[in-house]
């Protein structure tokens, strides 16, 4: 028999020797797969307090403020409670900073409106978020699951500031449920040392893919833009229900233009300083920081162009939602009572690029670099055009998977 | 018996009134586990594959007529070639992972010191236990047009005299490539171990007696080591065949649209199309591609024993 001491000494053949080295390493291992995941079992249980979902892949939590205790609410806006407050919203999308001077937010992250409606559904009132920023023309899908809130705007005295353009939407007349968060629009950004003939429209866009960005072009990772591309670049309202509309879609996206896709991909402009693509569809906010990032890191922003799509582009709205299910809604209606302050609402624009809807924003914003890229002139946004979800939305997801799968082969 | 030792004159044996619980009664935790978190749900997934998207809600499915049309839209579709894709990137990432870990499980059997290695093993497992998504990130920086892989090979000034390795920045991110080299990085330890496991087990003694009785170091190796290391090699290709077919995160990180495997289909038909109905039946579909993977190889290794044994002039008993 062996004995792992020391001091004891054996008198054996070298090969057994061998042997009984290889018979306590394999002990060893053991001792040491024990001892790393018993270390990484300690880690997880660490930080399970702050992560909600992180088993769920693509998910991705972070904290605003992760030391520092909540701080509670002072009680002028009715009463004491806690200054904390879960939210479920977009990436890169909140300056942390401004949320750290709020309280306590802690941010989820989903990819889609779609993803985050399935995964509250799935949730059943019990997903532990509070609030929730989807895009305009999904609150009629969350109202009708019964998974919003009514709003009380008479606990957001801050509303009035709320230019008059922004509200009272056609998905939520009399903001019953949302208040705007901000809205942006879709265009796209190129490489000019790869694409070298200017891009005005949309059809220039598609050209441009199916040409010397073949093979290095990205689309946003949602179905109603890769067909909204097809859309507005042939003079079809991207709202279409019409069946021969769809299907002529779907035959060019199919046909002739997947082979030409390398990803998609939502954020290519913060992915911009990587040099993945050479032409991406964008949206304004993400292209904005993208250019920022090139020349922070020293890079020529003059090799990239941006352009809002022509003649008609995508106009999107998100909001602030309470959850029905939320535990803390003192807190909430004090959040976006904050954030509709102009001074906030400013620094919040000032991080993502996207208009917070604030009457006289622009002007408050004052000098921020690629400010056109914020603000659109009269004639930009009278291309803008809103979406809407309806029957043509699952036709849309299927043409959407085909292409997918067609790119692939 | 020593038991009755307790028990006091007056009183009879203790042992008469312990409970006797049935043998099966420490499997009763791992049994409740099985049920409600593996057997329910794939029940119910498979229940779902029959049913049909209720257009307008998110991911409900009427089951009120079950139909097969949800399999037709994975055989007929575009699925199918996502499907097909996956299992070639599965099985070429497989036999890759085999191909590296044989030298490597062989070497840190036979051929490192014991000092040494808990070194190697240290270094094959501290990787291994890295969070999976952030050496997935990893490859991504490394991959990228503008990284410094891709900077070092167009770069004139180094080591290749005044030569470029390459002329324009390297296309690997968002492609087939990508995600087959970040599975067989990502999946290799799970091969390496059992090989090493098995090989370890491999008696000197028979190693011996096979050089004693002549045969060579190839045929040592084939003829001995290899069938007795063979339950962890399958043990490996199994542990690495069927996590990696159902791979979700390697694809949507670095596959693009050229390397989309069909478990991001899956997520993709739940999430963002709201079709639970086709998600689960794509679900269904894969879960039966590797079981029909995994029975063409058994038939293959089964004939092929049976083809061994058939011309093997000497028989050697079963181990």
């Amino acid at each position: 028999m062996t004995r792992r001491d020391d001091t004891t000494r054996i008198l054996i053949s070298e090969e057994a020797a061998q042997r009984l080295a290889r018979v306590v390493s394999r002990r060893t291992f053991l001792a040491m797969t024990g001892g790393v995941a018993a270390a990484a079992a300690l880690a997880a249980c660490g930080s399970d307090e702050k992560s909600s979902d992180s088993s769920s892949s693509g998910s991705d939590t972070s904290s605003a403020e992760s030391t520092a205790s909540p701080s509670t609410g002072d009680s002028s806006t009715g009463g004491d409670f806690d200054k904390t407050i879960n939210m479920y919203t977009w990436a890169e999308y909140d300056d942390l900073d401004l949320l750290k001077s709020w309280g306590d937010i802690k941010l989820t992250i989903f990819n889609s409106n779609e993803e985050a409606i399935q995964k509250l559904v799935q949730g059943g009132g019990s997903s532990g978020f509070d609030m929730v920023v989807p895009t305009g023309a999904y609150i009629p899908q969350l109202v009708a699951a019964g998974l919003l809130k009514e709003i009380d705007k008479t606990r957001i005295p801050n509303f009035s500031n709320l230019d008059a353009a922004y509200i009272n939407q056609s998905w939520d007349p009399d903001n019953k449920h949302s208040v705007c968060k901000n809205w942006g629009s879709t265009g796209w950004i190129y490489d000019t040392t790869v694409v070298t003939t200017e891009i005005k429209t949309w059809s220039d866009f598609i050209a441009a893919a199916q040409g010397e960005a073949s093979g290095l072009t990205s689309i946003l990772d949602t179905a109603p833009n890769l067909c909204g591309m097809y859309f507005w670049a042939n003079g079809i309202p991207w709202t279409t229900e019409k069946k021969a509309d769809l299907d002529a879609c779907e035959d060019f996206l199919v046909n002739e233009f997947a082979s030409h896709i390398k990803a998609f991909d939502s954020y290519p402009g913060i992915n911009l300083t990587a040099g993945s693509y050479a032409l991406s569809m964008v949206w304004n906010g993400d292209a904005r920081q993208g250019l920022i990032g090139v020349e922070e890191s020293g890079g020529d922003t003059n090799q990239y162009k941006w352009g809002l799509g022509a003649p008609e582009t995508e106009l999107w709205m998100d909001n602030w939602c309470i959850l029905e299910e939320a535990k803390n809604v003192d807190a909430a209606y004090d959040f976006i009572n904050f954030i509709l302050d102009p001074a906030n609402s400013v620094k919040d624009l000032q991080f993502h690029g996207y208009n917070t809807g604030i009457k006289g924003v622009e002007e408050l914003t004052g000098d921020v670099p690629f400010k056109d890229m914020i603000f659109f002139t009269p004639d930009e946004v009278a291309r803008l055009r809103a979406g809407t979800v309806n029957s043509g939305q699952d036709r849309l997801v299927e043409i959407y998977s085909n292409v997918k799968a067609k790119a692939g082969g | 018996m020593t038991a009755t030792v307790g028990a006091t004159a007056s009183g009879p044996p203790l042992q008469k009134f312990r409970l006797r619980w049935p043998k099966f009664a420490l499997a009763i935790p791992s049994f409740i586990w099985y049920v409600f978190l593996f057997v329910v749900p794939v029940v119910l997934v498979l229940v779902n594959s029959f049913g049909t998207k209720v257009t307008g809600t998110p991911g409900k499915v009427d089951l009120s007529s079950p139909t097969l049309e949800r399999y037709r839209e994975v055989v007929d579709g575009s699925f199918r070639t996502v499907l097909k894709q996956t299992m070639e990137t599965s099985i070429l990432g497989t036999v890759l992972c085999l191909v590296i870990s044989l030298p490597v499980a062989y070497f840190l059997a036979f051929k490192v010191g014991p000092k040494a290695k808990v070194v190697v093993l240290a270094l094959l497992m501290v990787p291994f236990f890295t969070n999976y998504l952030l050496r997935t990130l990893a490859w991504k920086i490394v991959l990228q047009p503008k990284g410094f892989v891709s900077n070092l090979l167009q770069d004139s000034h180094w080591f290749t005299l005044g030569q470029t390795l390459r002329d324009g920045p390297i296309q690997i991110l968002d492609s087939r490539s990508a995600v087959q080299l970040a599975i067989v990085y990502n999946y290799l330890p799970l091969m390496i171990f059992p090989l090493w496991v098995a090989l370890d087990r491999v008696e000197l003694h028979l190693r011996e007696a096979s050089k004693d009785l002549g045969a060579g170091r190839i045929r040592t190796f084939l003829q001995v080591t290899m069938p007795l290391a063979m339950p962890g090699i399958v043990a490996g290709l199994v542990l690495v065949f069927v996590p990696l077919s159902g791979d979700y995160v390697t694809a949507k990180l670095l596959g693009g649209v050229k390397g989309n495997m069909i478990g991001a289909a899956v997520a993709e038909q739940y999430f963002n199309a709201q079709n639970a109905a086709s998600g689960s039946a794509i679900a269904v579909s894969l879960i039966i591609s590797i079981l029909l993977v995994l029975a063409v190889v058994a038939g293959v290794a089964w004939f092929a024993k049976r083809l061994l044994a058939a011309n093997r002039k000497v028989t050697v008993p079963e181990r």
